[in-house]
């Protein structure tokens, strides 16, 4: 017998992945491995995450972590991707731990998303 | 999750539900002949009586003696006894078996079993669509063979092997032939006073039975040897006490089948033709097992490049098996449809639609319109892939 492997806030962003797509000329962080695909993408306006987006070929927890990903970040300031640690979603999502290295492959593509960002920051200011 | 209200029910294969008559003849011997039937007092016989009409009810399905029948606990059992049960008793002519990749683990763990024993096993690949070529398998049987087991309908792809062909080979040969029936028994009409097999296996709930029920039908002559002991029920070849009424309930399933397999498979027919039709034009969609030709309340797909676990969520409220044992454990592809050459990609993503006796065009409409929609979404989903 198998318990429903999905919590409610999987299933919500799941459901509704309103941050499916891409950020026209943003900044990109991409990860392909351990059977999935991601792609993060993001606008920034004056330090400030003003839209994030996300592609995905992953399972249903990876797909809605990168979405929770882009609900937190959005209007917060881009420095913060860098910091990301996916300890809070893995809880909120009750990712089960068989899944910990897909998590924590969205977490390095988020921070090299957050690298991107930086990089393009310093570039603009240059 | 959604509610049962909403459930698309399309995993036939896997289970179906219980026919209101077999519902009723059980509740009738649960009430009214609960006794064991191997006491020896009047009550004793009513309930032996019982398991006498149902194995009639089975046997006139099949076409053989109601002797000829064990009961077994279900198809798992069933093929444990089979197996194992003349592998060791027939050592003399050697130690060679003959199977197919495509088996169910009911019958591909025994083997493996044996080989850990020191047993022979030579495992046949079939044609890319699942069908096992007669050539292929008479090349295979050797002097020293023992057993052939090969099923009739394969569980995952609907592939029907020509069980009739076979078993001539077989006889010819002096191989004894086991078939694994589960899947088949009560769906297709079976006659084995004209199909030359040894040992067959089945079980009630693929037919609309009780679970916990199967049988094994054992030709006259046919050397098995218990795997079980504690008991003289069955001519000792499987003791224990007999489930009387899971035993009424599988002679009641036998006999409802008997009446409606033609009509069962027009129905089928009709609604996997409407459901291939409606999502034979989706972009890359392929089928796995034949297009033609297998069994009708089955039919396997697979769309490339669509992660199998997301899309069995996406596809809620229906009910269907994937191609992987994907769960948070395991991604492990379909080995089925791994022997017929797919990528475990491809398995990954396959899905198998079941049809049974209660499935309704409604429910095949609906079953189109959410798998069509959850392909679209995962699609839109993805990322181009990054060279």
């Amino acid at each position: 017998m198998s318990a429903d492997p999905y919590n409610r806030t999987v299933r919500a962003y799941f459901a509704d992945t309103e941050h499916r797509g891409d950020v026209r000329d943003g900044a990109v962080g991409y990860f392909e491995d351990q059977g999935m695909r991601i792609r993060l993408s993001a606008e920034v306006k004056g330090g400030m995450i003003t839209r994030l987006a996300f592609r995905a070929w992953a399972c249903p927890h990876v797909i809605a972590a990168a979405e929770a990903v882009c609900r937190q970040f959005e209007g917060r300031s881009a420095s913060e991707l860098e910091q990301f640690a996916s300890g809070q979603i893995m809880q909120d999502l009750a990712v089960p731990v068989e899944k910990t290295g897909r998590i924590l492959a969205l977490e390095d593509t988020v921070r090299s998303l957050g690298q991107a960002v930086l990089d393009r920051l310093s570039t603009t200011q240059d | 999750m959604p509610g049962d209200a909403d459930l698309i029910y399309l995993d036939y294969a896997a289970t179906t539900p219980l026919d209101p008559a077999v519902a009723a003849r059980m509740q009738s011997v649960q009430s009214r002949a609960y006794f064991n039937p191997s006491s020896n007092h009047i009550a004793g016989r009513r309930s032996a009586a019982v398991v006498q009409n149902a194995a009639e009810q089975v046997g006139a399905l099949l076409s053989v003696d109601p002797a000829s029948l064990v009961w077994t606990s279900g198809a798992t059992e069933a093929n444990n006894l089979a197996i194992m049960g003349t592998a060791k008793q027939r050592e003399h002519r050697g130690r060679h078996f003959v199977t197919m990749r495509t088996e169910h683990k009911a019958v591909v763990d025994v083997f493996r079993q044996l080989e850990k024993q020191g047993f022979e096993v030579t495992w046949l690949l079939p044609d890319a669509d699942g069908q096992l070529p007669h050539e292929r398998f008479e090349a295979a049987l050797r002097d020293d063979t023992q057993l052939a087991s090969i099923m009739h309908i394969n569980n995952e792809t609907g592939a029907v092997q020509d069980i009739a062909k076979l078993g001539v080979i077989c006889k010819e040969r002096g191989v004894l032939f086991h078939v694994d029936a589960a899947q088949s028994v009560g769906k297709v009409t079976i006659d084995l006073t004209t199909v030359p097999v040894d040992l067959l296996s089945l079980t009630a709930h693929k037919f609309y039975g009780p679970k916990g029920i199967g049988a094994l039908y054992v030709a006259k002559g046919t050397p098995l040897i218990p795997q079980m002991f504690g008991g003289g029920q069955q001519r000792r070849i499987r003791p224990g006490t007999l489930a009387v009424d899971l035993i009424a309930g599988l002679g009641e399933a036998a006999l409802v089948a008997a009446a409606s397999i033609d009509e069962d498979l027009r129905h089928l027919t009709a609604e996997r033709n409407r459901l291939l039709q409606g999502i034979r034009d989706i972009d890359g969609l392929q089928v796995n097992g034949p297009l033609h030709g297998g069994y009708p309340g089955i039919l396997n797909v697979f769309v490339a490049d669509i992660e199998g676990e997301s899309l069995l969520l996406a596809l809620e409220p229906l009910c269907v098996a994937t191609g992987s044992a994907c769960n948070s454990q395991s991604q492990e592809p379909s080995y089925v449809l791994r022997a017929l050459g797919r990528s475990d990609r491809e398995a990954q993503s396959a899905i198998r639609f079941s049809l049974g006796r209660n499935t309704s065009s409604e429910d095949i409409e609906r079953a189109v319109v959410v798998y069509r929609n959850a392909v679209e979404k995962l699609r839109n989903l993805a990322p181009e892939r990054v060279a």
